[in-house]
């Protein structure tokens, strides 16, 4: 635990709290017996329905059990494409350097995640 | 008095089952209950070794249940306290030797004798943790703040509640505060959060168990021993007195270790047992 971490306001976790998350994490696993194999199974078939609505982005999909407040959880996280964006720009007159630039300009934003960070 | 059965187990091994057995048995006799400890891990005995009676065993659990001996025939006479008594396991036999029906019915004749019976189960969740809990009217398990414990521990939980018996208390045993309190430990809330159980102990780490195993005398007997203290507390709250859970945030003050330095040991645990 750094200088850095206290900045970025993020903690590494103590030694016993991190013992104390994989055991929520196995606990969940013994009691509902849910294994890895279970849980890719139900990680296709979430995106199979999400994605029939939703454009999604299916390598970081992540889903892992968790106890948190006194209820085993089934956790997803499904980050979805970022859509293609077309407006109107239509820049208002204050504007400095406008170049004479106006009209309809279509911006198109694919989600990338590393370069985009 | 109605006499209670009261089984202590833990799933995992090593986690001193059979040392909270003998030191909650011996404090509850030294408040002048009759108590029978019982040695129901069969081939692997030791509750004999941690009460100092090893060498005073004819016969066993398996000769009272296979009716080569009576009951009054095998327990065997506490050395110190005349109104604690302990039943071996037998050591050349296995977990099958007896079954559940048996035990049931071992447990009903010591009722008849006893104020209280503390039966120390073996590791496990097989036949001898079964025979272990049969006759049972209450639970408790023992668990050591960190991860194997722990989980083996709710496993446990779970077996006791589809056996249809009361939901469990816990001691959390060997609690090494210092580390917990820097975070390279669990500490007993963690371990509370996930069991969900009601807490009837905490014993910190402590020496002085070793030292007191070696020499065959349960660390209740040693005043200056936080984990003797803990066990007496616990064995208070098994008797339904009110004791405030204060074994982790006891600190000893300067003066105090400064007189334990010297040989002063603080006289607690002997003034709540004579009063």
């Amino acid at each position: 635990m750094g200088i850095f971490d206290f900045i970025t306001g993020r903690k590494k976790p103590t030694p016993g709290e991190l013992a104390k998350e994989r055991l929520k994490v196995a606990l969940v696993q013994d009691r509902m017996k849910v294994n890895p194999e279970l849980l890719e199974l139900i990680k296709s078939d979430l995106l199979t329905a999400i994605s029939r609505r939703l454009d999604v982005d299916e390598q970081h999909v992540e889903i892992r059990l968790a106890r948190e407040d006194h209820w085993d959880k089934l956790k997803a996280e499904v980050p979805i494409k970022r859509q293609k964006i077309s407006f109107e720009w239509d820049p208002p007159a204050h504007t400095t350097a406008v170049t004479g630039l106006r009209g309809k300009v279509t911006v198109e934003v694919e989600k990338d995640d590393e370069s985009e960070l | 008095m109605e006499s209670r059965v009261i089984t202590i187990t833990s799933g995992k091994g090593g986690v001193g089952k059979t040392t909270t057995t003998a030191n909650i048995g011996t404090a509850l006799a030294l408040q002048g209950k009759r108590v029978a400890v019982v040695d129901s891990d069969i081939g692997l005995r030791n509750l004999d070794a941690i009460l100092g009676l090893e060498n005073r065993i004819v016969y066993d659990l398996v000769d009272v249940v296979e009716g080569q001996c009576r009951l009054r025939q095998a327990l065997i006479k506490d050395k110190r306290l005349p109104d604690l008594y302990l039943l071996p396991a037998a050591q050349t036999r296995d977990k099958n030797a007896v079954n559940s029906v048996q035990m049931e019915q071992l447990c009903q004749q010591l009722r008849a004798e006893f104020d209280f019976v503390l039966i120390d189960s073996p590791a496990g969740i097989e036949q001898g943790f079964r025979n272990a809990i049969v006759g049972a009217d209450e639970i408790i398990i023992v668990a050591n703040p960190e991860m194997a414990s722990v989980r083996d521990a709710d496993r446990i939980i779970g077996l006791v509640e589809a056996a249809g018996k009361p939901e469990p208390r816990l001691i959390v045993n060997r609690l090494r505060s210092d580390m917990a309190r820097r975070g390279d430990m669990m500490d007993v809330a963690d371990v509370l959060e996930v069991l969900g159980v009601d807490l009837l102990g905490i014993v910190p780490e402590d020496e002085m168990i070793i030292v007191a195993t070696n020499k065959g005398e349960p660390i209740v007997f040693e005043k200056r021993s936080r984990a003797g203290r803990a066990f007496l507390h616990a064995a208070q709250r098994i008797m339904g007195e009110e004791v405030p859970l204060d074994e982790v945030t006891e600190v000893p003050s300067l003066l105090e270790r400064l007189r334990r330095l010297v040989g002063f040991g603080p006289a607690l645990a002997e003034k709540r047992v004579r009063s």
